[in-house]
């Protein structure tokens, strides 16, 4: 389980703005995520929790410090560059689905595919395989405004599985769904991430998200200020 | 360790799938778009259609002659209206080493009067029985052998009712000279609206008032493996006070006269280049709105890894999917408004060609409306998702 990480951050930190008017959103990060890993990211509004996200999925260059990916430096890479790294190694949950409403969901599952280039053939397969995995293969058909808020998430965590990305980062993935079904939800992402061995990287408010967790990390006024085991009984919400 | 690879299906059929439905997912709005794209395509097809109908009208005659080269008064400008030439110039030409035969041929204005009253210009066409060269085409009633009967004339049946003819036999005057229907053409439209009478040469030449020495024309035909721009250098060289053309280039001629000189051509592109402008105006605002209304769904893709290329084959592809089907609207429109000009005036032409650029345009049209959504999708952040 502790092999060398897939995703490291050393001294990162993220400034919006320049001068008077410039915000400092990362303070100097060091994060490293691991194979088979859960890691759950808690921390207030604000914290820079989102912050973190986009810079360790590739969207924002870190103003300082350095991102490693499989123990590359990730300094210098272009935006398409990164686009690229994104493709090939990433999955995204995001917590308001982000399903392509025009779709049927073994389609929404299949632009996954299609953007990493699969042959057309092998596509719709793959994509029923993948959401059968999370017990919604019968629903391919349906078109997510047909679908609840927990089968569009699971859908989306179809997608994000699609072409075996290493890693994953999902984004608040319970917190447009009951309490029930959210559970439900990470837990179906713990047990992917730990047998298809993903470093699975949950931002959240929600404290029942802690009991699939692996490992707790607190970010406070961007800085993590606390890596932690996660406490055995979830705390009441 | 590679950090990327790409393999497999470089055409991205999920980019077709995502541009059909965000189109048919819209519907009011693609019907919206695709009208706006039809009534362009119809605008467009329309102005074509009468700027290569009036064009070949207008040079009907040339092309209907049967010469290689045209002998014509020096300035001539079109071939409705012409000089006179000396007769004797026939035999001058005919001296010309790879000239097979020389045929007078008459064209003028001459005033036609209705059997009921009133007149009509019309243009009196005089050509050699004897070659055929020149003569009416598309018979459909009467011979041009009924040319031999005293006074014959033949007239087409779209101008029929324009110079009150009611049937065979009918007798009119032209120029106050007594004329006798013998056979109708038809379709042989005319661009100045004043229509073509036929009639052998010396019976024109007496109802232009010409004397029998002068002629309009002489057709040239050459003999065979002679070369057209030897003959052509020789005639000139031997023959003063003359102009000798190849038939296509006295066409070209003769079409840009009465297209360009007139401005009736400037007009019709101008419309044509109005239908152009307003059809790229709706798709581009219409895809515009559309990408507007998912910059979410874009922002997501990007997010998921898709570089600018894929985001742009979906807009592209929209662009594309509307042409095809507004265009084939569009032109089953025009193509019906061409069916019903044929017994018209004025006759609308679609060949082959002009349908491949009324496409080529409609689809360019197409692509021009993406642009704005292209430039949009191409600043776009993929952090977007996270707001």
């Amino acid at each position: 389980m502790k092999d060398a990480p897939l995703l490291r951050l050393e001294g990162v930190r993220l400034t919006y703005g320049h001068g008077a008017t410039a915000v400092e959103a990362l303070r100097g990060v060091d994060l490293a995520l691991h194979a088979q890993q859960v890691t759950l990211l808690l921390g207030p509004s604000g914290s820079g929790k989102t912050s973190l996200l986009q810079v360790m999925g590739c969207m924002l260059r870190p103003t300082h410090g350095e991102v490693f990916l499989h123990g590359r430096s990730l300094a210098g890479a272009s935006l398409e560059e990164l686009t690229r790294l994104r493709l090939a190694h990433f999955g995204f949950v995001f917590q308001h689905y982000n399903l392509f409403p025009t779709l049927k969901a073994w389609e929404n599952v299949a632009i996954a595919l299609d953007l990493r280039h699969w042959a057309r053939a092998k596509m719709r397969g793959e994509a029923t395989r993948l959401l059968a995995e999370l017990g919604i293969g019968e629903l391919g058909e349906r078109f997510p405004g047909e679908l609840s808020g927990g089968q569009k998430q699971r859908v989306a965590i179809a997608r994000a599985l699609a072409g075996e990305p290493r890693i994953l980062l999902a984004d608040e993935p319970t917190a447009a769904l009951d309490g029930k079904v959210g559970r439900e939800v990470v837990r179906v992402m713990q047990r992917l991430a730990h047998e298809q061995g993903c470093a699975l990287l949950i931002v959240s408010h929600d404290p029942r998200v802690e009991e699939f967790a692996d490992r707790v990390l607190h970010l406070e006024d961007g800085r993590l200020d606390r890596d932690r085991p996660p406490a055995r009984e979830p705390p009441c919400a | 360790m590679r950090l990327w690879r790409g393999s497999g299906d470089l055409l991205h059929p999920g980019t077709t799938l995502l541009a059909w439905r965000n189109l048919s997912h819209e519907r009011t709005r693609f019907i919206a778009t695709l009208v706006g794209i039809a009534f362009s395509v119809v605008l467009m097809g329309a102005q074509l259609g009468l700027l290569i109908g009036f064009a070949q009208t207008a040079s009907t005659l040339v092309e209907h002659a049967d010469a290689d080269l045209w002998v014509l008064p020096l300035g001539t400008s079109n071939s409705d209206i012409a000089g006179r030439i000396p007769i004797r110039r026939r035999y001058e030409a005919l001296a010309v080493p790879g000239v097979a035969s020389v045929d007078e041929y008459m064209v003028q204005f001459a005033f036609w009067r209705k059997p009921d009253g009133g007149s009509e210009s019309v243009i009196v066409t005089g050509y050699s029985l004897a070659s055929g060269r020149g003569g009416p085409w598309a018979m459909v009633e009467g011979t041009r052998a009924d040319l031999q009967i005293d006074d014959g004339v033949i007239i087409d049946r779209l101008y029929q009712d324009k110079l009150g003819v009611h049937g065979l036999g009918q007798v009119v005057e032209i120029n106050n000279q007594r004329v006798r229907v013998v056979g109708f053409t038809d379709g042989i439209r005319t661009f100045t609206q004043s229509p073509y009478i036929f009639t052998t040469h010396a019976r024109a030449q007496r109802l232009a008032r010409f004397s029998p020495e002068e002629t309009t024309y002489l057709l040239v035909k050459l003999a065979k493996g002679a070369d057209i721009d030897v003959v052509r250098r020789d005639l000139a060289a031997r023959l003063p006070w003359v102009e000798v053309l190849p038939s296509g280039e006295f066409a070209r001629r003769t079409q840009s006269y009465w297209l360009i000189t007139t401005g009736a051509g400037a007009a019709l592109l101008l419309a044509a280049a109005l239908g152009l402008l307003v059809g790229t105006v709706i798709v581009g605002q219409t895809l515009y709105a559309s990408t507007l209304d998912r910059l979410a769904e874009y922002a997501t893709l990007r997010a998921m890894g898709a570089d600018r290329s894929y985001l742009n084959r979906v807009i592209v592809k929209q662009a594309a999917l509307s042409a095809v089907i507004g265009y084939a609207i569009g032109l089953a429109v025009t193509l019906a408004m061409v069916a019903y000009t044929r017994t018209g005036n004025v006759a609308m032409a679609l060949p082959p060609w002009s349908l491949l650029l009324l496409a080529v345009l409609t689809l360019l049209m197409c692509l021009a409306g993406a642009l704005i959504s292209i430039r949009r999708i191409t600043r776009l952040d993929p952090t977007l998702v996270f707001q």
